[in-house]
């Protein structure tokens, strides 16, 4: 299913099955003993985390401060709920727009960097925004956060639909993550995609070849802040409030551990895995202790010491067992 | 000159923060330097100290037969100093452990380390809160330097001043260790180029055990100083180690001078904006940053580092 054209380019196998897994999710969620929410908090971080891994897994950026861009989508759909008009459409026009602005802003500062610097502006940035969240009270409501977001109607010109229920406000989140995926995966294979991977293998040679790796790094950095905040903004939906707990430093340490733990670093469908293990074990762990961070930090830990390329990558050792390099290391992502 | 009175305290007050800090950073910086591992478990290992110091100055009688009783006798100040002794070391252990775990990471992509040190900052931040509990815990201090004076019509708390100085004299021992020890030369031997340094016959493994050991073991001497100032609390150690993450940027990685420098050039920033913003006193700092950032890509005395790649 490799070739790049027609149907295969557009729609794999793999894809079909995490459809078709989701799809079905709300006929079978309740009877594993798990909850509709549940699924719509997943299909969220997946789009955040696909979003991120953009950034982290194929063009080898760290950032440790994405959930400022999360964040800034969620305020975004509130305030433009409380204070211009209810409607769906434009809340999510204004999450992607505003994080997407904040993103393009900061990329500009950051793109010139590598590494540490990299890293840690990141950090600073993701603070900054952070700080605002929490002490802009006129605007963000200050710790609190915005409360009582309206979650308006699903207006699609002929008809209009309500998303009071979960299962409803489910497959709407999930069709946006459908259009998601299939544009990422078309991006990556693109010879955009391309380039973000020559990126992540060595930055000075691609630039020696004659591409603008600044140009490269900052749209990459600014696609990822806008997807961030279409999570962002679908999460305020969700929640029907906005807070800054998403933006703290350790939401946007989770994000990142997602990503790995799925086994963004070689695949596609990392951060898709790392998002539903995480929520599930979060509810499965937590249900089990109130320290299931512990655990779920252990577990992390032995992961990134024997196994560093994530669930994702696990599998494709199993799949080609016996191919020699499984080293997780500076690969760019095949599949 | 009122207003140079008034702004008097804030400025001590910044000084004495900034060499923390500083003290923070240096600890991460060797770290940075000789293992190329971010250290994101800095900040957690920081408030693990203080709550070590805790336990070691609130031992009850009849914990340890008659050692015990013969050190429940001591005067307060005397297990204070036990307490600044003692709990660096514990803290030095648990980083060896930790750098055990960190050694699978060594030769691969940097981030990897610095995840899984994301993962043990995780874990030790769920230990404390399982062995201490949420709450916010108090760090006693001996009489002799807690409490407050008067001078000049102000209120100066006396253990900012203790803060201060014991600050300075540790970055001091640091540099002496550094500049005028030949284990000191062996530590910047290899943060410069590690490959060379274990070409000249000196156990690399080792010495990054006993570097981790040594750069978390400053985080926690911060730790117990800090401690009475900020109290204590699981999550404490976020508000120490990000304002060390941004003074090594701001200083440049691997500058002990520019270490110290932005140390006391963030302290005063968060000390002044405190007297006037106290709301926004730390995300002066984060302005402070991206100021200087912008204009010096590898901050005030910063060289080219291997971590760029």
């Amino acid at each position: 299913m490799n070739n790049n054209t027609g149907f295969g380019a557009w729609i794999t196998r793999p894809m079909l099955i995490t459809f078709a897994i989701l799809v079905s999710l709300p006929f079978w969620i309740d009877s594993v003993g798990l909850y509709q929410y549940l699924g719509v908090e997943i299909v969220i971080w997946m789009v955040y985390a696909l979003g991120f891994n953009l950034l982290l897994g194929y063009t080898g950026l760290p950032s440790f401060g994405h959930g400022a861009y999360f964040g800034i989508g969620a305020y975004a759909f509130g305030l433009s709920q409380l204070h211009i008009t209810e409607s769906i459409w434009l809340g999510l026009i204004c999450a992607i727009l505003f994080a997407a602005l904040g993103g393009a802003i900061v990329a500009a500062f950051l793109s010139h960097r590598r590494g540490i610097y990299y890293a840690l502006l990141t950090i600073a940035f993701g603070q900054v925004f952070w700080f605002l969240s929490i002490k802009w009270h006129t605007v963000t409501g200050g710790e609190d956060g915005l409360l009582n977001i309206p979650r308006p109607d699903l207006n699609i010109g002929f008809a209009s639909f309500s998303l009071s229920s979960n299962e409803a406000l489910y497959y709407f989140v999930l069709a946006l993550f459908v259009v998601v995926v299939i544009g990422l995966w078309r991006l990556v294979h693109s010879p955009y995609g391309t380039v973000i991977k020559a990126i992540k293998q060595n930055e000075m040679r691609t630039g020696f070849i004659g591409y603008n790796v600044w140009l490269y790094k900052w749209s990459v950095f600014t696609l990822s802040t806008a997807l961030a905040g279409l999570a962002g903004g679908m999460f305020a939906m969700a929640q029907e409030s906005a807070y800054p707990d998403v933006m703290s430093l350790h939401a946007s340490g989770f994000i990142v551990m997602m990503v790995l733990i799925g086994g963004g670093m070689v695949s596609f469908w990392g951060p898709v895995i790392g998002a539903a293990v995480y929520f599930l074990a979060r509810d499965l762990l937590g249900s089990a202790t109130e320290t299931w961070l512990l655990w779920y930090g252990l577990m992390f830990m032995a992961m990134v010491m024997f196994k560093p390329e994530g669930i994702a990558g696990a599998w494709q050792g199993f799949i080609k067992r016996g191919d020699a390099s499984t080293d997780g290391d500076k690969k760019p992502v095949t599949r | 000159m009122d207003f140079l009175i008034n702004l008097t305290p804030h400025l001590v007050n910044g000084i004495a923060l900034g060499l923390l800090f500083a003290l923070i950073a240096l600890g991460f910086m060797l770290i940075v330097g000789v293992m190329e591992v971010i250290n994101l478990a800095h900040g957690s290992l920081f408030a693990l100290g203080g709550y070590f110091a805790m336990m070691i100055i609130g031992v009850e009688p009849g914990w340890f037969g008659p050692l015990g009783d013969w050190y429940v006798g001591l005067p307060a100040g005397a297990r204070y100093s036990f307490a600044l002794v003692l709990g660096p070391i514990a803290v030095g252990l648990v980083g060896m452990l930790l750098e055990l775990c960190l050694r699978g990471t060594y030769g691969k992509d940097p981030l990897f380390g610095l995840l899984l040190t994301f993962g043990a900052a995780m874990v030790i931040e769920e230990l404390i809160r399982i062995g201490w509990g949420s709450g916010e815990q108090f760090l006693q201090t001996p009489p002799a330097i807690s409490g407050a004076f008067i001078w000049n019509g102000l209120i100066w708390s006396t253990y900012r001043f203790f803060a201060a100085g014991f600050s300075v004299a540790a970055i001091i021992l640091v540099w002496l260790f550094l500049e005028r020890t030949p284990y000191g030369a062996i530590i910047k031997a290899g943060a410069h180029d590690s490959e060379m340094v274990r070409a000249l016959g000196i156990n690399l493994s080792q010495l990054r055990l006993y570097v981790f050991a040594f750069g978390v073991a400053l985080a926690a001497l911060a730790g117990i100083i800090m401690a009475p100032i900020w109290g204590l609390r699981p999550h404490v150690g976020v508000d120490a180690v990000i304002p060390a993450f941004l003074i090594i940027v701001l200083g440049g990685v691997g500058s002990f001078v520019g270490a110290v420098i932005a140390g006391v050039l963030v302290g005063l920033t968060v000390g002044i904006t405190g007297a006037y913003a106290s709301e926004w006193s730390l995300m002066s700092m984060y302005l402070l940053l991206i100021v200087v950032i912008t204009f010096r890509a590898r901050g005030l005395f910063g060289k080219k580092s291997m971590l760029e790649n």
